[in-house]
């Protein structure tokens, strides 16, 4: 479904030179959920915009369904660290989620049904009407997930969607993650620097090294597939598999 | 709160005006220079019950409204193009920065010479001043579009026009609604001034012949009229502004997350 090959990228400019990602291959299967992690600052945003088409690369190639990405590819939406900025505040909610789906061409009355149908799915159905700025961090980060479902993506990108919201959010909109994926059968390639949520959420988790950025370890998440808060987080299984991800990414920052 | 700011306004506003009858009737100015304040509210009245006030009131507002549309749809329009348009505004801007400060009284000469006392030489006159006022807002508000919103909107799919319409001029709108206010504030000076001197018809062209006709209440009274006039304007454009901006920040009064 998606191919990710050499991709390496160095952006330049005002005299200082920054090598983001180095050398970068793996592949997503269709219907995947899997998860990146890595340090702070290794590259994982400048990894997913190459996926998502806003940033082309340096070098290497994205390739998704066979055909080379070279802008924004249709199929695909992207959810963005920061939600704030990546709602509208001169839209409702229900405008902001409608919008992508305006340049889809679709009917009208396809599209009420799409937000309708997405605002329920992240629990928001009553907040069509709200400006986002009148909602909750946890709450306007749902929006963006909607905003993402209604567009009825093959490949849904987010960047550590969860990163600037408070823990008992964070764990309810990790299981709306999951919730959502399995209901509907979108690839997700989904980015954090939280090792337990990588655990948690993935049924893979790729690891990549410090800047310069190069995969460092993939492994498969063989915990079962109804995932709870308090039992998968808990059990033997779990730990193991976050203590060798831990190491992995220790082991990367001191750069062996 | 409120309440009581206006009542003490409306308070100082009645000081002012009872100083304005007392000093001339006590003899410490010229009152044929300085009319109290009641003579000059009579000639207002006499004013407003001449149908060729009314006319030279709607001469001035004529050039003011069609000079401030001109400018503000040049000034918008051109600011955004200058924005989109890939190095454009490197190209222009130092062209902008030599124009941008000729004051429009300067082109009186030249407005004379191309039309006369027609509504066209106000209309010049008037449309330079605005024009720069709104332009400058429509750069420095595209210059605020935030990088997400752009690339959120070039994630979706929205092409280059769709993301004008839809991210970069609902940025931009907080400042052409500064722009628009500013240039229908100098809009009406340049619309005045162009009457005044030039002698295009309209309310500055009737303070210059109550001037030269020793009728200096009624001169007063004119005055009193364009300052009320530059008073609506920007009440009504605040209003405006507010209306337009319900979502935005600086109406709302506070600060998104
Ligand atoms: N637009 C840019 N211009 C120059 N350097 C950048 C730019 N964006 C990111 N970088 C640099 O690239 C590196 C990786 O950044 P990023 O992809 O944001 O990492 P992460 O998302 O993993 O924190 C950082 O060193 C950062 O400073
Ligand atoms: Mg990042």
């Amino acid at each position: 479904m998606l191919d990710v090959h050499g991709l390496r990228k160095v952006y330049e400019g005002s005299g200082r030179r920054t090598e983001a990602v180095r050398d970068l291959t793996f592949t997503v299967e269709a219907g995947e959920l899997v998860c990146l992690v890595g340090p702070s600052g290794c590259g994982k945003t400048t990894l997913l915009k190459c996926v998502g088409g806003l940033l082309s690369p340096t070098s290497g190639e994205v390739r998704l369904a066979g055909r080379r990405v070279d802008g924004p590819p249709p199929g695909t939406a992207f959810v963005f660290q920061e939600y704030g900025r990546s709602l509208f505040p001169w839209m409702r909610v229900g405008q902001n989620v409608e919008l992508p789906l305006k340049q889809k061409k679709l009917s009208r009355e396809r599209r009420r049904a799409l937000v309708a149908d997405a605002l329920e799915s992240v629990g928001l159905a009553d907040a069509a009407g709200a400006y986002p700025w009148q909602l909750s961090g946890g709450m306007q980060q749902r929006v963006a997930i909607a905003r993402a479902l209604a567009y009825e993506p093959e490949v849904l990108l987010m960047d550590e969607p969860f990163a600037a919201v408070d823990a008992q959010t964070r764990a309810d909109l990790e299981d709306l993650v999951r919730r959502l994926w399995r209901e509907r059968g979108i690839t997700i390639l989904f980015v954090t620097h939280d090792i337990d949520e990588a655990v948690y959420l993935g049924e893979r988790v790729i690891v990549l090294s410090a800047s310069p950025t190069v995969v460092r370890e993939q492994l498969k998440v063989d915990l079962p597939d109804g995932r709870d808060q308090v039992h998968t987080r808990v059990s033997p299984r779990f730990a193991e598999l976050r203590t060798r991800v831990y190491e992995q990414i220790q082991a990367a920052k001191r750069g062996r | 709160m409120k309440g009581a700011d206006a009542a003490l306004g409306a308070a100082g506003l009645a000081a002012f005006l009872v100083l304005c009858e007392a000093v001339p009737r006590l003899g410490l100015v010229d009152d044929d220079y300085f009319p109290p304040a009641g003579r000059v509210a009579d000639a207002l009245g006499r004013e407003l019950a001449d149908p060729a006030f009314w006319s030279a009131l709607g001469d001035t507002l004529t050039g003011w409204a069609l000079g401030l549309a001109i400018a503000v749809g040049a000034g918008v329009v051109l600011g955004v193009v200058i924005s989109v348009v890939p190095y454009l505004r490197q190209v222009t801007a130092s062209t902008i920065e030599f124009l941008r400060p000729i004051p429009s009284v300067a082109l009186i000469p030249l407005a004379v010479l191309l039309y006369g006392t027609e509504l066209r030489s106000v209309l010049l006159l008037v449309v330079y001043a605005a024009f720069w006022q709104v332009l400058v807002q429509v750069l420095y508000g595209v210059r605020d579009v935030d990088p997400v919103a752009e690339e959120t909107a070039r994630s979706y799919g929205l092409g280059p026009w769709a993301r004008v319409r839809h991210v970069l001029w609902p940025t931009a709108l907080p400042y052409v609604m500064t722009g628009v206010r500013l240039a229908a504030a100098v809009a009406l000076i340049l619309a005045v001034t162009a009457e005044l001197v030039i002698g295009a018809p309209g309310l500055g062209a009737r303070i210059a012949v109550a001037q030269t006709s020793q009728a200096v209440p009624e001169m007063y009274a004119l005055i009193v009229v364009t300052g009320v006039l530059g008073l609506l304007i920007n009440v009504g454009a605040r209003s405006v502004e507010r209306r337009a901006l319900a979502w935005h920040q600086s109406v709302r009064g506070e600060v998104a997350v």
